[in-house]
C-alpha cells in the first residue's frame, strides 16, 4: 500500500470530529478515526485515583483535557461507569482505586417489584456532575472532538438490579423479564435526553453482557430494548453506538440486526469477521486494539502492531472506527496510547508499523550478515529507511549522509537498507535502531528519526575514523 | 416410563419440573440413586459442559441446567447420605480480595457440583486469610480463585503465597477470570487454569491426576 500525499491538506479542511461522524456514518473518509476510550485512566493523566475522579466534574474536565492533548483523539466518551444508573435505583456501590466501581447488592434480588425501586430522573446521583462536565468539554473542545455520552444497556442494567438471576428467569419468567427490559430501556432514554440536551454527539449504549448469552435469548430479550433505545437516539438526530465487550461473535448478526449505527467490539472478537457482518448490514464498526496483553503490558512497538492489524483486518471501505476493545485500563501506559494516536494521523509511520518484523517470529536475522566495522578501511554509514524513493523523511536522511559524506572528504561508504525488505529488517534488528530511519555510523545508531545537521553527521565521521588508526 | 436418557436430557434442557416427576419414577422402577446420580445426572452436566465449551449453549442455558439438577440432587441426597455416598472431592471456592465479580465463580461452582463435588462457596472479595482458614476447616482437594479484573490478578498471587506459606502444599489451586493466562498461573505458583466454565471440570481433574 502507497503512502497517501494528500492528507495534510484533507487535515486542514475537515476536522477530526467530522472524520469520526462520516466513518459512523458509513461513509468515507480520508483516514481511520479514532476514539480512545479514556475512562479512569483520565484519573491517572491527572494523579487521582478512579474514585476521586468519578466523583468530581473539575477532575473529569482535568482528565479529558490532558487525554485530548495527549492522544489526539478524534472523538472521547466524557465519563465510563456503567454503574451511573445502577447506584440511582438503590445498588450499593464498592469504589476501588483504579477502576470503576462495582455493584455490590441487587435491589431486585429478592422480586420482581418495579415500584420498590428509588425513582430515576437525571437530577439524581452523579448525573448532575456528568452532565457538566459534558457541557465544560462541549465549550473546551467540542467543536474539534466528538463527545460519546454513554449508558448502561438493558441486559447490563437488569443485570445489576436483579442479579444473574435475570439470565434464569429469561427461561420462566415471561411476563417479568420483557417489562424489566423495557424498564431498563426508558432509564437509558432518560439519560439519552439529558445528555444530548448537554451537547453529546454520540450515545454508547454499553451492554457487555451480552457476550454471556445467545442470540436467541438476544432477539427475544434485549433487541425491543435496545431498539426503543436507538429509535429515540435517531429521532433525537444523534448517532449510536453499541458497545459490547467479551466474545459476542455469535451475537454480532443479531447486534447489526438492531437499529444502531455502529458496533464496538473488544478483543475476544475477531475484527475481519465484525467488519464482514457489520458492512453487509450497513453498520459502522470499530474496537478492537488489546487492552490487556497490548496496552496495558506491552511496549510501544506492541501497540503500533497491533494498530497495524486493527486498520488490516477491518479492510477496505468506509464505517471502521479504530478504538481500544473497551474502557483503558488505569494504568495503561500513554506512551502506547500516543503511539497509536502518531500511526493514525502519519501514513508515513503508519507505513513503518507495517514494516516492523514480527516480534512473535523471534527472528534473529542470522541470515543478513552486518559487517565486522573495525576491520572495514572505511568507515560505513548504515542508513536505516522504509524505502527513500517512496518516503519524505527517508529520502532526506539518507540525502544528509551522502551530503556529509562528501564534505566530510575522507574516505567512507554510504550504504541504504530499507525495512521493506529482509536486509533492512535484519539491519534494524542487528543494530538496534530506535526509530525509522535512523543513521548508524560504523555499527552505532547515532540519529534516529530527526535528520541531523549535516556538520553534526562530519564530526562523527571523523571520530569514527580517527578510532580506527 | 421415563429413562435415565430422559433425565439426562431433563437436565441437558433445564426442565426442573421434569426432573422433579423422571426421578421418583425411576426410584419407584428400582432405580439405586447412585445410578441416576453416576450415569445419568453427572454425565448430563458434563455434556452441558461440552456445550458451553463449544459454544453451543451459554450462561443461562448453563444456569436453567444447573438449577435442575439441584432440584434433582434435592430428591437424592437423602437417600444417597443413607446409603454412605460421599462426594469424591471437596472443593473451596472463592473471587479474591478486591474483586466482587461473581458469575464466572458461580458457573465453576456451578460444573463442579454437577461433577459430583462437594462444593464451599466463599463468595467474592474474599482475603487470604479466609481461604486459609476455609482449607484448614474443610480440607479440600482444590481450590478455586476467581478475578476479573486486571487489577485485582495480584490478589491472585497474594492468596496463592498465604496457602503455601500456611503449609498447604498438597492442595491444587485452580484460577479462572475473564484476564487470566496459563503464564499467569505458571508465574504465581498455581497448579491450573480453565479458560472457561465448560472447562473447569477437565481442569480440576487433571491437577488430581482423576479421569
Amino acid at each position: 500500500m502507497g503512502v497517501k500525499k494528500n492528507k495534510k491538506i484533507d487535515m486542514a479542511t475537515i476536522s477530526g470530529k467530522q472524520i469520526l461522524i462520516n466513518a459512523l456514518r458509513c461513509q468515507p473518509t480520508e483516514r481511520t478515526p479514532w476514539v480512545p476510550f479514556v475512562g479512569v485512566h483520565g484519573g491517572a493523566l491527572i494523579g487521582v485515583n478512579a474514585t476521586e475522579y468519578l466523583q468530581n466534574a473539575d477532575h473529569i474536565i482535568a482528565g479529558l483535557k490532558a487525554a485530548a492533548e495527549r492522544y489526539s483523539p478524534d472523538g472521547l466518551p466524557v465519563v465510563f461507569d456503567l454503574q451511573i444508573e445502577a447506584e440511582i435505583l438503590g445498588c450499593d456501590l464498592a469504589w476501588a482505586a483504579e477502576t470503576p466501581p462495582s455493584v455490590a447488592s441487587h435491589p431486585l434480588d429478592e422480586d420482581y417489584d418495579l415500584s420498590s425501586l428509588a425513582e430515576f430522573n437525571v437530577g439524581k446521583g452523579r448525573i448532575p456532575l456528568v452532565l457538566d462536565a459534558v457541557r465544560r468539554s462541549k465549550e473546551a473542545f467540542g467543536e474539534e472532538i466528538a463527545l460519546y455520552g454513554l449508558l448502561t444497556g438493558p441486559l447490563t442494567l437488569a443485570l445489576h438490579l436483579r442479579g444473574d438471576d435475570v439470565l434464569l428467569d429469561m427461561f420462566d419468567e415471561e411476563e417479568a423479564v420483557p417489562k424489566l427490559f423495557d424498564y431498563c430501556a426508558d432509564v437509558a432514554i432518560q439519560m439519552v435526553d439529558a445528555y444530548i440536551d448537554a451537547g453529546i454527539d454520540v450515545i454508547g449504549v454499553v451492554d457487555p453482557m451480552i457476550s454471556q448469552i445467545g442470540p436467541e435469548h438476544f432477539e427475544e430479550a434485549v433487541t425491543p430494548a435496545l431498539n426503543k433505545i436507538f429509535d429515540h437516539i435517531r429521532a433525537r438526530g444523534a448517532l449510536s453506538s453499541l458497545f459490547v465487550c467479551g466474545n459476542a461473535t455469535r451475537n454480532l448478526e443479531v447486534m447489526c440486526a438492531t437499529t444502531c449505527d455502529n458496533i464496538s467490539v473488544d478483543e475476544n472478537v475477531g475484527m475481519v469477521e465484525l467488519a464482514r457482518i457489520a458492512r453487509a448490514a450497513g453498520k459502522s464498526f470499530g474496537g478492537n486494539l488489546q487492552l490487556t496483553v497490548v496496552l496495558l503490558l506491552g511496549e510501544t512497538d506492541d501497540a503500533e502492531r497491533d494498530t497495524v492489524r486493527c486498520l488490516d483486518q477491518a479492510g477496505a471501505g468506509a464505517g471502521f472506527v479504530l478504538a481500544p476493545g473497551c474502557d483503558l485500563p488505569y494504568a495503561v501506559k500513554p506512551e502506547n496510547i500516543e503511539a497509536v494516536a502518531a500511526l493514525v494521523r502519519d501514513p508515513y509511520k503508519l507505513e513503518v508499523a507495517r514494516n516492523l518484523p514480527d516480534k512473535d517470529k523471534n527472528d534473529n536475522f542470522d541470515d543478513i550478515h552486518i559487517p565486522d566495522y573495525s576491520k572495514e578501511p572505511a568507515v560505513i554509514v548504515d542508513v536505516v529507511t522504509l524505502d527513500s524513493a517512496g518516503c519524505a523523511p527517508c529520502a532526506y536522511m539518507v540525502k544528509a549522509a551522502q551530503e556529509a559524506g562528501k564534505a566530510f572528504g575522507q574516505p567512507c561508504e554510504i550504504r541504504e537498507h530499507k525495512i521493506t525488505g529482509r536486509d533492512g529488517l535484519g539491519y534494524m534488528t542487528k543494530l538496534g535502531c530506535t526509530a525509522i530511519p535512523s543513521i548508524c555510523i560504523d555499527g552505532k545508531e547515532q540519529f534516529a528519526s530527526i535528520i541531523p545537521a549535516r556538520q553534526d553527521i562530519v564530526d562523527l565521521l571523523q571520530k569514527a575514523t580517527l578510532a580506527k588508526v | 416410563m421415563s429413562t435415565r436418557e430422559d433425565l439426562k436430557t431433563a437436565i441437558i434442557n433445564g426442565k426442573r419440573k421434569d426432573v422433579k416427576t423422571i426421578i421418583p419414577e425411576l426410584l419407584e422402577a428400582g432405580e439405586t440413586p447412585v445410578d441416576l446420580l453416576e450415569k445419568a445426572m453427572i454425565p448430563a452436566m458434563s455434556a452441558v459442559g461440552e456445550k458451553f465449551k463449544n459454544n453451543e449453549v451459554f450462561v443461562p442455558e448453563m444456569l436453567v441446567s444447573a438449577r435442575a439438577m439441584k432440584e434433582g440432587m434435592k430428591l437424592i441426597e437423602p437417600a444417597l447420605i443413607e446409603a454412605g455416598i460421599k462426594p469424591k472431592h471437596t472443593a473451596i471456592i472463592g473471587t479474591v480480595e478486591g474483586d466482587l465479580h461473581d458469575i464466572g465463580k458461580n458457573l465453576v461452582a456451578t460444573m463442579w457440583k454437577g461433577a459430583g463435588f462437594e462444593v464451599i462457596d466463599l463468595g467474592v472479595n474474599v482475603p487470604p486469610a479466609q481461604f486459609v482458614d476455609a482449607i484448614k476447616t474443610h480440607q479440600p482437594a482444590i481450590v478455586g480463585l476467581s478475578a476479573l479484573l486486571t487489577t485485582t490478578m495480584p490478589s491472585m498471587k497474594t492468596t496463592v503465597a498465604a496457602i503455601r506459606e500456611a503449609g498447604f502444599d498438597t492442595v491444587k489451586i485452580l484460577i479462572g477470570g475473564a484476564p487470566i493466562t496459563q503464564s499467569y498461573a505458571d508465574e504465581i505458583g498455581a497448579d491450573g487454569y480453565a479458560q472457561d466454565a465448560g472447562s473447569a471440570v477437565d481442569a480440576a481433574k487433571a491437577t488430581l491426576g482423576a479421569a
